[in-house]
């Protein structure tokens, strides 16, 4: 086949979403680049050349430094609870024989569930600020007095109710990782192992089970580090209201919606900065987290 | 080997990209040509919603649909206003960066001869460079109401200052009714203000060229409400928020900071025992104070026919008297924006309803300036909410909020 | 796994005993969201649900089409778009194919976080706000479905469509009657991924659906949990709603979602 054919074949399969990629994210990030640099209040096509103000403004906005703050609480909260708990429910659901199929589903029918709908439940209902919100009904049989979770800041219960959440939607789709991961373990490593005497449970578990996983862990942490960096939808939805937004809790994406589009000032001069700087962040954990991960492994 | 897309598949692509490509239009897909999308806000008294889309269907010259926005609709405004040809009207209060970025046009010309029947403090805070850039719909303003039977029944009189406030938020607390509820923050969004006045103090200062609270008084009053979060008789967590009369009809709170036009379903719930006041004063040196906010029709400069929105805004808010007494009185309690019709205002004329309008007389400030820009709302809220709600240091927390407060002004005169 | 016989020991038998008071309770508790979704949201009774479809306060009907048409156009679009792509990256001997697959694995490291007030920027500036096309157009271009595909295409097997080719197929014709048709499986649990995934989106219709009558029901949903004053046996009876058809693809189609979250879970 000839270099031209080859080409013009590839093209044809490749060209169009090829030239969307282009024109939805590569356009994009170039030009917020470019915003980053200019007086962008309120337009997309500024003139005031600023240099490097944007990000001088960004770097020294508490507003700023506290969502990646924040975004380092949620990730530190979330993360390790996640891997556990996806963890340990496949585990459970992989080891029992009856109703495997219906424990599967229950756990991960939350996945099919938005985080609007579910900031809805959590807030409205399970975690509503009245006596007969489902957990102050739960704290109310244990003598405890009924709270305001979504409104209390100190202490911050309002974590409490975030970080469930998130809990409840994610966890079943990582337990789907982990039991694919755990099928894939040879059983004749499980067999070897209990001739070498390896004890049923602990033993067997961390010689055999926990390397077996170990592609899985990796990808688990990866996604969920993604997807915490990412988060917006249920701090929007839990703790917005017709006002806006309280001054915590703000992760990154909150602060950018806010600062670049909504009640925080139009500037997306200010945001696209905003955007670049937290696009470095990124590329520079991800590096991290790699080497770590990959000298742990 | 050869690449021959058969046609039908060839199509699908093709009119995917067709989609992608067939550009650059004005975003007004949706509804007919012709068409006004007017904007509101979504008010909380039942009728308002049937009523304005009953004015919006008795328009003669266009057809006009009216988008009904419960939610965050100050986020909603701006977003909409960066780039896009929706709304052609809406309701909010004008900001000056609006009006240097070209979002709103001018209306003045719209008043003519009726220019002298709008109260004269709601035009101006409309009036950017003189120009005015929003027609006034309704003055909608907060108080404080309380119950006087139990005031009585705890052996307090109704308070004055904000030390009397805070004991009685305080001794008004039993079990199952909390003292005071001004809304699930706590206060940080409806009273700052307010409490600037308080102490003497404003947003802006009276020229608008410089802060209005650099003042060590400033830290002094927040750290007031820090007290009121410390001292257990703020209700927090509540079904509803402060902008409804939910917690104190229900008898969650004994006092509700909350708006005028909660009246009828107050007074409906507590009968005659109901009483209004002013925000407090935090001493002899400062006011009692009730603000104003004065949403006002405005039209979107990217809309697809300026003249056509400017025409319908006259017909409205200007023409149509019998609707704008309607909207005013009908649906809970506000005050026509003109003067001729707040004379006909039926349950203005007597009880709280005609405290309310002294009080507004007396010491109605408004509540949000148009030189006083959303980042230094934000910047300033975001302190006070740290001071009441996580004890942060009140000096240090309004410095950061002056900075951005000074800048957000620099640039305004720039 | 444990030894033949192990559930037999005592261990064993606390062991069995423990997991499912375990599994239970968890069961439990991951139930009573939905609980509660069905107890305030259609327990008082279908008048409130039916008030949903006729009230005034958000056009919830017409936002729950734009959902469908929005979740429909975009599972089909990006199915053909990045199987296209995916298929031209596995299969087809191009000098620099290396080199734009790692121009589009690339974007992968980036966010949306660092997109999304661009892609508006983009997206306003085409005149797309409150449009079918903003809301559609900028979602298909997945470049994770893209390398999910190509991974897919790579292993599929090279004596089928070289059947295709001594049948006289063109490579269009072989991608289209051969390999497509033989990969049903792989696309369903793409395309059901890819629904839920576009149903459930809120960001970006919140900041390019602005009139009312290009909201996404997730817009409608959130604003009014974010009024001023929510009507919870509203709100409620909408959000039962709205999950209906996603609990039905999710109950018919779980086989597929399983594999396709194993699928963009452990290889993306």
């Amino acid at each position: 086949m000839s270099g031209r054919r080859a080409a013009l074949a590839f093209w044809l399969f490749v060209g169009p979403f090829a030239a969307g990629l282009l024109a939805f994210t590569y356009v994009p990030i170039g030009w917020s680049a470019y915003l980053s640099f200019f007086d962008a209040r309120n337009t997309v096509t500024p003139t005031e050349f600023v240099g490097l103000g944007n990000y001088a403004d960004v770097l020294t906005d508490r507003a700023f430094l506290d969502s990646i703050g924040t975004f380092t609480v949620f990730a530190a909260f979330v993360i390790p609870t996640t891997v556990v708990l996806a963890l340990a429910l496949a585990l459970l659901v992989n080891q029992v024989r009856v109703a495997r199929a219906f424990f599967r589903s229950v756990f991960f029918l939350p996945f099919a569930c938005s985080y609007v709908v579910a900031s809805l439940v959590w807030k409205m209902s399970l975690f509503s600020g009245v006596d007969s919100g489902v957990a102050n009904t739960a704290l109310g049989w244990f003598g405890g007095q009924p709270q305001a979770w979504v409104g209390t800041v100190d202490p911050p219960l309002y974590w409490v109710v975030l970080v469930t959440a998130r809990l409840w939607l994610q966890l079943g789709f990582y337990m789907i990782l982990f039991i694919a991961a755990l099928q894939r373990i040879p059983a004749h490593l499980y067999e070897a192992a209990w001739t070498d005497g390896a004890s049923p449970r602990w033993q067997t578990f961390r010689h055999v089970t926990l390397p077996g996983l170990r592609g899985a862990l990796v990808a688990v942490l990866t996604l969920n580090l993604i997807n915490a960096y990412q988060a917006f939808d249920e701090f929007y939805n839990i703790l917005g209201d017709s006002r806006g937004y309280p001054p915590f809790a703000r992760p990154p994406l909150v602060y950018l919606y806010y600062t670049s589009l909504g009640s925080g000032g139009q500037d997306l001069g200010r945001g696209s900065a905003g955007a670049v700087v937290l696009a470095l962040v990124i590329a520079l954990a991800t590096l991290l987290s790699g080497r770590v991960l990959r000298r742990a492994g | 080997m050869g690449v021959e897309l058969d046609r039908r598949s060839f199509l699908v692509v093709a009119g995917l990209l067709g989609l992608t490509a067939c550009g650059s239009n004005t975003g007004r897909e949706g509804s007919a040509e012709g068409t006004l999308r007017h904007w509101y806000h979504a008010y909380g008294e039942d009728g308002v919603q049937d009523a304005v889309r009953r004015y919006a269907a008795a328009y003669p010259d266009a057809r006009v649909e009216v988008q009904w926005n419960p939610g965050d609709y100050d986020s909603k405004i701006m977003t909409a206003l960066q780039n896009s040809a929706v709304p052609d009207v809406f309701e909010a209060q004008v900001k000056v960066d609006w009006v240097r970025q070209r979002q709103v046009v001018p209306l003045g010309d719209l008043l003519g001869q009726t220019r002298d029947d709008f109260v004269r403090a709601l035009l101006d805070s409309q009036t950017v460079d003189g120009e005015l850039y929003g027609i006034p719909q309704a003055i909608d303003t907060q108080v404080l109401y309380y119950r006087p039977s139990l005031l009585e029944k705890a052996g307090l009189t109704p308070p004055w200052t904000v030390d009397e406030l805070l004991d009685a938020a305080r001794r008004l607390t039993t079990d199952g009714v909390r003292g005071l509820f001004a809304g699930n923050d706590g206060g940080v969004g409806v009273l700052t203000a307010p409490l600037l006045w308080s102490a003497g103090l404003d947003l802006l200062s009276e020229d608008g060229k410089a802060p209005g609270f650099d003042d060590p008084r400033a830290a002094e009053v927040f750290g007031k409400l820090r007290e009121l979060h410390r001292g257990g008789g703020l209700l927090l967590g509540a079904p509803t928020d402060w902008a409804d009369p939910g917690a104190f009809v229900d008898g969650l709170a004994a006092m509700q900071w909350t708006g005028l036009w909660n009246l009828p379903e107050i007074t409906e719930a507590h009968g005659d025992d109901v009483g209004v006041l002013p925000f407090p004063r935090l001493d002899a040196d400062g006011a009692e104070s009730v603000p104003v906010g004065a949403y006002s029709a405005m039209v979107n400069a990217r809309s697809a026919d300026v003249d056509a929105a400017k025409a319908y805004v006259k017909w409205l808010w200007v023409d149509k008297t019998e609707y704008q007494t309607e909207f005013a009185t009908a649906f809970g309690a506000h005050l026509p924006a003109r003067r001729s019709l707040a004379e006909r205002a039926e349950p203005l004329r007597d009880g709280p309803g005609k405290r309310i309008a002294e009080l507004v007389t007396a010491g109605g400030r408004i509540a949000s300036p148009a030189r006083w820009s959303a980042r230094a709302n934000t910047a300033l809220s975001d302190a006070v909410s740290r001071i009441a709600r996580e004890g942060a240091d009140p000096a240090a927390e309004l410095r950061t909020a002056l900075d951005v407060a000074r800048d957000e002004i620099a640039r305004l005169d720039r | 796994m444990r030894p033949p016989g192990y559930h037999r020991t005592p261990a064993g038998r606390v062991g069995a005993v423990a997991r499912w008071a375990a599994l239970v309770v968890a069961a439990a508790l991951f139930l009573l969201p939905f609980a509660v979704l069905v107890r305030d949201g259609l327990g008082t009774g279908w008048s409130t649900a039916a008030e949903v479809f006729s009230g005034e306060e958000i056009p919830f009907a017409r936002s729950l089409l734009n959902s469908t048409v929005v979740a429909v156009l975009q599972t089909a679009g990006q199915l053909l778009l990045c199987s296209l792509a995916g298929y031209g990256l596995a299969r087809v001997p191009y000098r620099h194919a290396p080199l734009v697959l790692r121009a589009i694995v690339a974007t992968l490291m980036v966010p949306t976080a660092v997109t999304f007030v661009p892609s508006f920027v983009v997206v306003s500036s085409l005149g797309w706000l409150s449009d079918l096309r903003g809301l559609v157009v900028p979602g298909l271009f997945s470049a994770l479905n893209v390398f999910l595909f190509r991974q897919y295409f790579l292993d599929f097997p090279v004596s089928l469509e070289e059947a295709g080719r001594l049948d006289g197929l063109s490579r269009w014709g072989v991608f289209r009657r051969v390999v497509v048709p033989n990969s049903t499986g792989f696309f369903a649990a793409i395309a059901v991924i890819d629904f839920i995934g576009s149903w459930n989106q809120f960001l970006w219709p919140l900041v390019i659906a602005q009139d009312s009558s290009t909201w996404t029901v997730q817009v409608a949903l959130s604003s009014l949990l974010t009024a001023q004053n929510p009507k919870i046996a509203l709100l409620f009876a909408a959000a039962a709603v709205s999950i209906l058809p996603i609990v039905l693809v999710f109950a018919l189609l779980q086989r597929y979602l399983v594999r396709g979250v194993t699928e963009t879970g452990l290889t993306g």
